[in-house]
């Protein structure tokens, strides 16, 4: 219920405004399975946030994002591509840019990665596209 | 919300150790929408190392009259975190006061239409105690108006609404440590980057604005509490480095609630 609430909400702010970068309707469908994978995490407690991060990967490539995230809070960082068949992996680094260690979540072209940071300030997802011609993705998360 | 230019990388550019190199680190994306957190993520962080009174972080009621439209934005953005930290108290009254005051100050700016319908969704949940949907509509109310905000031209707003959401914030969660001072508690307050990152945000805004003097003001105080909140990883903030703190955002505050501009 909440997850479709989500859903219809992004719709009607994606409606609304006039994105710097028009969504194409592939990234709209790799939201909505970002958001599909975030949905189940919110079972656990976690809330989606109401923003995303669309474009598009190629092969042998990742696309890095920093986000600020603060300690004490739980995250998972959902991701999906639009293209079948493809394999996506998602991973998060700290601000030196070592990779940190997540629980993780793959299951073709959709992926997730969790942890619970011990200090709060940036860090960085990555999508890397582990299989697959590339295509548009969509990167959400959640928190609790 | 918006969806900036994706920054892509060779899948080979991280290391056997996995460590990612410093060129790829400064390249990549960083948006309004998911690298800045909502005042929601950082009460949520609060909530866990304490009880936090939060009904004991309202403050008075505040002007909904400003006329200049920066100094809007920014009380619009404090409104939004004020609508937060009711929703932590679970106090439905307090939160039908602030979603009105949004509706208001919204108003002001000219992005009312679409937002009338979240005024009475914003009331409706809040009779029924749906408060994880409140936060949510919260965070939805806050981007539509960023959204509005953008098809009108006035994207130089819309830092200016984030960056009053997290100065607010700060304020709040400054002044629950110092009431309840915890190690676990004080951890979220380092925020380099993200200061940084709304720093050169508001870089980016037209000269005509970033001369504005509340702006200029607001912006030189910003590089100060850059500094206060720069603790080393793994350093817990002292009780001192978090009143420090209190009392930087709290002249902030006071400037941004002033009827009275900055000359």
């Amino acid at each position: 219920m909440k997850r479709w609430f989500l859903i219809f909400l992004s719709a009607l702010v994606l409606a609304a405004s006039t994105a710097v970068r028009a969504e194409t309707d592939a990234e709209v469908q790799a939201r909505k399975d970002a958001l599909d994978i975030a949905g189940a995490f919110s079972n656990d407690g976690f809330k989606i946030r109401d923003g995303h991060w669309c474009g598009v990967i190629k092969p042998h490539e990742h696309a890095l994002v920093a986000v600020n995230l603060y300690a004490g809070n739980q995250y998972w960082f959902s991701a999906a591509a639009a293209a079948e068949p493809s394999k996506i992996g998602v991973s998060v680094y700290d601000e030196t840019g070592k990779q940190v260690t997540t629980e993780s979540y793959n299951d073709g072209e959709k992926a997730a990665a969790g942890f619970s940071p011990v200090n709060s300030g940036q860090y960085f997802v990555s999508v890397d596209l582990v299989e697959g011609d590339g295509g548009s993705f969509c990167l959400v998360y959640s928190y609790k | 919300m918006l969806t900036l230019g994706t920054v892509v990388f060779a899948a080979s550019g991280a290391t056997d150790t996995g460590r990612l190199p410093a060129d790829q680190l400064a390249k990549a994306a960083r948006s309004d929408s998911i690298s800045i957190p909502t005042p929601g993520e950082l009460f949520a962080a609060l909530g866990k190392s304490e009880k936090t009174n939060w009904s004991g972080q309202y403050r008075g009621p505040m002007p909904v009259t400003y006329s200049n439209r920066a100094q809007i934005a920014l009380n619009l953005g404090g409104l939004i975190a004020d609508g937060f930290i009711a929703v932590e108290a679970k106090d439905s009254q307090q939160v039908k006061n602030i979603g009105s005051d949004i509706i208001k100050l919204a108003k002001a700016l000219g992005v009312s239409e679409h937002l009338l319908g979240r005024g009475k969704s914003i009331n409706e949940f809040a009779e029924n105690s749906e408060w994880d949907t409140l936060q949510e509509e919260l965070e939805a109310t806050q981007n539509e108006v960023k959204a509005s905000m953008q098809s009108h031209a006035d994207q130089d707003l819309v830092i200016l609404v984030t960056l009053g959401g997290w100065i607010r914030g700060t304020q709040v969660v400054t002044a629950a440590i110092m009431q309840n001072y915890d190690e676990r508690s004080a951890k979220v307050l380092r925020q380099p980057a993200l200061v940084h990152f709304m720093q050169s945000k508001i870089n980016e805004v037209s000269p005509e604005l970033r001369q504005e003097p509340l702006v200029k003001d607001v912006s030189e105080q910003l590089n100060g509490i850059e500094k206060l909140i720069s603790f080393p990883a793994g350093k817990t903030p002292a009780a001192d480095d978090v009143r420090k703190v209190n009392e930087a955002v709290g002249k902030v505050m006071i400037k941004i609630e002033s009827k009275e501009m900055p000359k």
